[in-house]
């Protein structure tokens, strides 16, 4: 189920980049809040807590504004590529007992049979629950599964009153066998003989060799 | 090795390298990944020895996706060569990677094995690096 986050917004009244980045510079985040036909409000978060606020999907956020309280979801989070900073936030405003569309992510979960490899096909599942009450994750359980098995999104175990949006027959999680050794060896010796690479000769091999030789000669030695 | 099968031309002007990178600067297919910091050229050969690297250290486990491709030729004019006579010949194949960008991703494996097979690649790319995962990890 989402948490509920409390943060205190200030209401915006200069706009453009100059302004946004002054924000920024105060260790606050610009944000907008819209929703139900009303007025978009531009508003101002505070800086940390809207960021661990934001570390959940799908998070539901109380935010004050003046006396008025809003509930809301964040849609969109515009964070820097390299930085670890939130640069703007777009925030719906729900309703209790509103159904909202959510991508809700999935988590695998147990080991699956030896000598299979599991792939995440669909990270994440759209699903239509109540604002109030959104699943942070969808379990799918991969426990002794043998390659082939495929998991559809059809085949998910949603939480109660969940609908799902994504198409049934969507692939969530493929089972497939692992590639043989020698498939691989073959693969990564054409790869290396393409790419130019050159294995060193360890100690080991050395050794080993040079065994091989002292054999062959101690061999032509006798005959 | 990645190469371009048919281009409309065969020698370019050098790739810009200012600014970061627009897009497919978050984790798309896999649940770990190597992020550019700075930007650089990725030659087609550096980015095959690093995808061996990964390979070779996750042995039959996982899979690997290769997010960026060497479509831009580099020239290079032979050596001890008067200046002019026009632009050298077509030399190396180059990605023009710029930071944020999300150059490998790796999944099917524990954390630990992406993290040791991931740093075995990034020793082979020609840029600062960091090691990425879904859950937020380094970011």
């Amino acid at each position: 189920m989402s948490s509920t986050n409390k943060l205190v917004a200030e209401e915006r009244t200069q706009f453009g980049k100059g302004a946004a980045r002054k924000i920024r510079r105060d260790h606050k985040i610009p944000a907008v809040m819209y929703g139900h036909g009303a007025k978009p409000i531009h508003i101002t978060l505070p800086g940390h807590d809207a960021m661990m606020a934001l570390k959940h999907a799908n998070a539901l956020l109380t935010i004050t504004l003046g006396d008025e309280e809003h509930m809301a979801l964040a849609k969109d989070v515009q964070r820097d590529p390299i930085k670890p900073v939130i640069e703007h936030v777009d925030l719906v405003i729900v309703r209790k007992g509103e159904k909202v569309t959510v991508d809700v992510p999935v988590h695998i979960e147990g080991e699956a049979a030896p000598e299979t490899v599991v792939t995440t096909d669909s990270n994440t599942l759209q699903l239509e629950v109540e604002a109030t009450n959104i699943p942070e994750s969808l379990t799918v359980s991969v426990e002794g599964l043998e390659a082939g098995t495929q998991i559809l999104a059809g085949a998910v175990e949603l939480p109660a009153g969940a609908t799902l949006v994504t198409d049934a027959e969507a692939l969530v999680v493929n089972i497939t066998a692992m590639i043989s050794q020698e498939a691989l060896d073959a693969e990564m010796a054409e790869a290396e003989a393409e790419a130019g690479i050159e294995h060193e000769e360890s100690d080991a091999d050395a050794e080993a060799t040079a065994a091989a030789e002292g054999e062959g000669v101690a061999a032509a030695d006798e005959a | 090795m990645l190469i371009p099968r048919r281009v409309k031309h065969r020698k370019q002007h050098h790739p810009g390298r200012s600014g970061a990178a627009k897009g497919g600067t978050t984790l798309a297919f896999g649940d770990y990944g190597i992020q550019a910091l700075t930007p650089a050229y990725v030659t087609n050969r550096q980015i095959e020895s690093a995808r061996i690297a990964m390979t070779r250290y996750i042995k039959r486990g996982g899979k690997v996706w290769i997010n960026i491709y060497p479509d831009r030729p580099l020239t290079k004019k032979p050596a001890e060569t008067r200046m002019g006579s026009g632009k050298g010949s077509p030399e190396w194949w180059i990605a023009n990677v710029k930071p944020g960008r999300i150059m490998f991703e790796l999944s099917g494996v524990p954390e630990e094995t992406a993290r040791e097979a991931m740093r075995l690649a990034m020793h082979k790319l020609p840029m600062k690096t960091r090691f990425v995962t879904r859950e937020g990890g380094d970011i």
